[in-house]
């Protein structure tokens, strides 16, 4: 029998799933076509109702294009190359200590006392708001308290406490657990801290370091997710193997574990890198000029002059198109079957 | 000289004691295999050898050195594990070299190491592929050429060969025998496959419960079985047990059956209201000549070849017989089987222990 092959099926049952792949193909693509088209019409096209195909539907007008590179519509190089640059810096120090802490909590067996992290807790805070009813300025009570609160808790968290032990379970979903809560909670409370920061005189609203340590933050919980999966598939044998044999351990991560793993840091660094590529609330709180990024721009041609299509579509193109370069580019590396060979 | 001593070790597993107070000594160059079901602390102790298990009490030296508390990169073992574990981004060459590399041996030393072990295992033609292009046997090799380039002082090999067919493994089995007499070193062999420890050992410990049920050379095993436990572990097919009881040195079976035991089977022990006694399959006599006869009621007759089994029941046990393959009896038939006297265990019911007095 043809098993595993289409022929399997009767000829009414393939028709289905040919009509339904078809219509999913549409659904998806559809989009990205219309975009497409869009941006080659200008106002005179679009106000006489829909048209698809270019030269028969309608005589296409590169104009939106010349706009959005010369500047007209904003500066879309500059926005593109700060994308750019945050996202792939960000995605980037977010995979390498994501995975590294992913690795940790995969091969290693913490126990922290719950007493260290409310110490910690009780400390920066409660010290936080002390020392400003005290006169303090914040930014020099939220430091203080802050390193005192860290210090103790390592303290505590080294010496056997009375009360409840966390494990490495608790420590993930302290991780998963920063992305629970809408974003806009932290995007405010964010741009007080760095606006504390700013008077304090380390500018960080509208900095380079500013937003990518933010996404930095905001990925690594993904990463660590994400990441933990990959290596718990990992049979340990691998590794224990390299131990007997007297590799350090930062080889047998780099040399041994993290080639095993190569297609799930590609998936891992690609999918943080779609996040801060996307993502506008915090661009939108922590940037004004310097650092605005893509998706302010894409958003920003809604609201200047009416709505002009074209405008936002090429727009949306040069968000999209870069994307699917990386997808494109990493899609080689993201195929498994590394593991292959190495046991049973 | 003695090569491995574990002396008091003991490990559990949070709340779980899974090995207890265990002791042996494995001399230099030996053999050593250790055997038995699954969850019998056997792959445990192999890895407190090793180091990949810290143990919870009592010490592991390695010839006068004490590597309890040493890491195991540390104690200069070689492990081959079940599943292989090679390296599935690198070469066989380098899978195998790259121990060496780690720990900076110069590039002539290791392809000096690299040729020897490749002659030894046969890999020459397969250096430059990936293990994913290797068959099972080969991957096992490759494994095994991992931990002879280290130049160990032990080689600790956990159930190597139990992910290959039946063929490979018999011939894997006699070349790890092999490799274990060219080499002269000493080795750690665990496996669940009582054939593959009788086959391959110098000396067998067979393990259950996280104890050392007997510790002994592979006949001893088979011939002086210490406790009911070794005695139904080692053979195949196992050991046949008939319960029922001895006094004035005859043994009366709970079947009925009644014969009188040779002094040399029973030791110093007199009368005892509840014993066993086994017998292994191929103790049945063809000849039929022997005071010892049970009736078995045949179920299964199992065509091997050179011998039939007959397998069936004896009063309410089961049992096996070995018969010569001329003879041709049907399921439920009953038929009479004549028992080798002189080669019969008896074992005390209650602790287990075989009755037969200890040779040293």
């Amino acid at each position: 029998m043809n098993i595993g092959s289409v022929k399997q099926f009767g000829p009414t049952a393939r028709g289905l799933v040919l009509g339904g792949v078809m219509g999913w193909a549409f659904l998806t693509l559809f989009p990205f076509y219309w975009t497409f088209v869009t941006s080659f019409k200008n106002l005179r096209i679009i106000v006489k109702g829909p048209t698809y195909f270019p030269f028969i539907d309608f005589q296409p007008s590169a104009h939106g294009w010349v706009e959005l590179f010369t500047g007209v519509r904003g500066e879309m190089f500059k926005n593109l190359a700060n994308s750019t640059m945050v996202g792939v810096s960000a995605a980037l120090v977010a995979t390498l200590f994501g995975t590294m802490a992913a690795y940790a909590l995969t091969r290693y067996r913490f126990r922290v006392p719950l007493a260290a992290g409310l110490a910690f807790a009780i400390i920066a805070i409660g010290g936080y708001v002390g020392l400003t009813e005290l006169g303090m300025k914040r930014f020099e009570a939220i430091s203080l308290a802050f390193a005192v609160g860290l210090a103790v808790s390592v303290v505590l968290g080294n010496i056997k406490l009375p009360g409840p032990l966390l494990g490495n379970e608790d420590i993930v979903f302290w991780f998963i657990s920063q992305r629970m809560f809408p974003p806009i909670v932290s995007a405010f409370a964010l741009f007080l801290l760095y606006s504390e920061f700013g008077k304090a005189g380390f500018k960080m609203t509208d900095t380079y370091l500013g937003l990518t340590l933010c996404y930095i933050a905001f990925s690594l919980p993904i990463v660590v997710w994400l990441m933990r999966d990959f290596f718990e598939a990992l049979p340990p044998e691998i590794e224990e193997a390299a131990i007997v044999d007297d590799v350090p351990v930062w080889r047998i991560f780099v040399q041994i574990v993290l080639p095993m793993v190569m297609p799930g840091l590609a998936a891992t660094f690609m999918i943080t890198l779609a996040f801060v590529w996307n993502e506008y609330l915090f661009a939108l709180f922590l940037t004004n000029t310097t650092w605005q990024t893509l998706p302010i721009l894409v958003a920003s041609q809604i609201s200047q002059r009416g709505d002009e299509w074209w405008a936002l579509s090429t727009a949306a193109l040069t968000a999209i198109v870069p994307m699917m370069l990386v997808v494109w580019l990493l899609g080689k590396l993201m195929r498994s079957g590394l593991m292959l060979g190495s046991i049973k | 000289m003695t090569q491995v001593t574990l002396e008091n070790v003991s490990k559990s597993f949070n709340e779980t004691t899974v090995i207890s107070d265990f002791n042996l000594e494995i001399d230099n160059k030996e053999f050593v295999v250790l055997v038995g079901p699954s969850g019998c602390g056997k792959t445990t102790t192999l890895r407190m050898i090793a180091g990949l298990e810290q143990v919870s009490g009592g010490a592991i030296r390695f010839g006068d050195r004490d590597v309890t508390a040493l890491r195991p990169g540390k104690r200069n073992c070689a492990m081959v594990f079940q599943n292989y574990a090679l390296y599935p981004h690198m070469t066989v060459a380098q899978n195998i070299t790259y121990g060496m590399r780690v720990r900076g041996a110069s590039e002539d030393e290791i392809k000096q190491a690299l040729a020897n072990a490749a002659r030894t295992l046969d890999l020459e033609p397969y250096l430059d592929r990936l293990p994913k292009k290797l068959s099972g046997g080969q991957r096992q090799r490759v494994a095994i050429g991992r931990a002879l380039v280290r130049q160990p002082d032990v080689y600790l090999f956990d159930e190597p060969l139990s992910n290959l067919d039946a063929k490979l493994r018999i011939e894997m089995r006699v070349e790890i025998r092999d490799l274990h007499q060219r080499l002269e070193t000493t080795i750690v062999y665990v496996t669940h496959d009582q054939v593959e420890a009788m086959t391959m050992a110098d000396r067998v410990v067979v393990m259950n419960e996280g104890r050392i049920e007997q510790a002994a050379d592979p006949i001893t095993l088979y011939r002086q079985p210490a406790n009911l436990f070794v005695a139904g572990f080692i053979g195949a097919p196992s050991m046949n047990f008939l319960p029922g009881k001895i006094s004035g040195g005859t043994f009366t079976g709970d079947d009925g059956c009644s014969f009188p035991v040779p002094a040399a089977r029973l030791g110093a022990s007199g009368d005892l209201p509840q014993v066993v006694c086994g017998v292994r399959p191929e103790h049945v006599l063809a000849d039929g000549a022997s005071p010892a006869k049970v009736k078995q009621k045949i179920k299964v007759v199992e065509p091997l070849g050179p011998h039939t089994l007959q397998v069936g029941m004896v009063g309410k046990v089961q049992f096996t017989a070995q018969v010569p393959a001329s003879r041709h009896a049907n399921p439920d038939e009953e038929v009479e089987l004549a028992l080798d006297v002189d080669e019969l265990h008896f074992f005390d019911a209650t602790s287990g222990k075989s009755l037969a007095p200890k040779k040293s």
